[in-house]
């Protein structure tokens, strides 16, 4: 255990942490001027409102997906929802792919060559560089608004160039938040056709890389685009 | 599907129940509205994600203070706006002191008392608002900071500490005055 520290029991009083007559000296009484009161109840109810909207779009009950197989960067699974693609993962097998879809999007995963069969056909067409964009929809629901800014940015990244994570903070008009932009494009969803490899550390080196085999996946799939690496 | 579902609230139930209580709670540990909002929206969409892995929540309050505090430290380090303290501080002063100087002098040392509380170590700021302004107890403040109880309260009691000692200057001159 810790040693107990002590404080003013009239202090003690005001947090509630014992009983008797609370504090009422000059930092108490500000601090109860700043904080006790909190937001209005139409603030709370504004708040309430916009999570409830964000949440109701959120939600598919039903995904479907299939194998684009084997490639160049190992196998690849992609999943779409009633509004388009919604994953795609380096997964070792069909079963490790199906148990991160379940967790991750809550909804029942359905292999569906009819359904995930265009996704699965324009990926696989990509990575055998016979194909430089895509024309799907995606599924951006589970995204908070940073972060679909920020996948949304490192998708007007032309095919063959990269920039830098700090690049891509100003770009969205944070400027100084490139640790926090790193961290989006580390939790893209959607990689490859969400294009999160082409943003690169300002040093020039890779940065990082969360599929499967790191930055060596995402240094194939930048040579596949015709992209110039300085280092690697 | 249904019949093998563990029996866990919906997770709507959730928002309806502490999504006003998570946004006093943003809102007071990020000085006000725009920011809080965003958080708010970001939390409970961290949350949904991490439901279907987190299958017995014994406090799911707890839970989505510890979320929703990890979610307002992100928002900090991503060098979120700033200006909304000072902006803000003029609707919460809203019922005016009778007198001009008074209100003046009073005014200026609730800015310094939120600028100190702004400048408390993440942790700190996050443990005392949880135990005054939303009255969580000690257990549920170390759950939501991942802490054991002791050190739950050691924030507390440091957060205090500090503000009294970075604002007693403040203090000395209203005395001087």
């Amino acid at each position: 255990m810790t040693s107990r520290q002590t404080l003013d029991p009239s202090v003690a009083a005001w947090l509630g942490d014992s009983p008797g007559p609370a504090s009422e000296d000059p930092l108490t009484s500000a601090l109860d001027r700043l904080y006790a009161s909190g937001p209005s109840a139409g603030e709370v109810e504004r708040a309430r409102n916009r999570v409830r909207k964000a949440l109701s779009g959120a939600q598919p009950a039903v995904v479907y997906y299939d194998a684009v197989g084997r490639t160049r960067v190992g196998p690849v699974f992609v999943a779409v929802s009633d509004r388009g693609v919604i994953a795609v993962e380096f997964a070792a097998s069909e079963a490790a792919f199906v148990r991160n879809l379940r967790a991750r999007t809550g909804a029942t995963p359905v292999r569906s060559r009819q359904q995930a069969g265009e996704a699965s056909r324009q990926l696989r067409e990509y990575l055998n560089g016979k194909r430089t964009r895509f024309a799907l929809p995606l599924d951006l629901r589970r995204m908070s608004d940073f972060q679909r800014s920020v996948l949304l940015a490192a998708a007007r990244i032309p095919r063959g160039q990269v920039t830098t994570y700090a690049q891509l903070a100003r770009r969205i008009g944070r400027p100084g938040a490139a640790r926090a932009v790193g961290q989006a494009l580390g939790h893209n969803p959607i990689p490859i056709i969400l294009p999160c490899h082409r943003v690169l550390a300002s040093d020039g080196s890779l940065g990082g890389y969360t599929a499967r085999d790191g930055v060596r996946t995402k240094a194939r799939l930048l040579r596949l685009e015709g992209a110039q690496l300085l280092a690697e | 599907m249904t019949a093998s579902m563990p029996t866990q609230p919906a997770f709507e139930d959730l928002v309806d129940t502490y999504s006003g209580e998570i946004f006093g709670y943003l809102w007071r540990l990020l000085g006000g509205r725009p920011d809080a909002e965003d958080c708010l929206q970001e939390a409970f969409l961290r949350a949904l994600r991490a439901y279907p892995r987190t299958p017995r929540l014994r406090n799911p309050r707890a839970w989505l203070y510890r979320i929703a505090t990890n979610t307002a430290r992100s928002h900090l380090a991503r060098g979120a706006r700033h200006l909304a303290r000072t902006a803000d501080l003029d609707a919460r002063l809203a019922s005016p002191a009778s007198w001009v100087a008074d209100a003046f002098d009073h005014r200026q040392r609730l800015e310094a008392v939120a600028a100190a509380v702004e400048a408390l170590p993440p942790r700190q700021r996050a443990a005392l608002v949880m135990r005054k302004y939303q009255e969580l107890d000690y257990p549920a403040i170390a759950e939501a900071l991942g802490c054991t109880e002791a050190a739950a309260r050691a924030n507390v009691y440091q957060a205090l500490k500090k503000l009294r000692h970075r604002l007693d200057p403040v203090a000395k001159t209203e005395r001087m005055a």
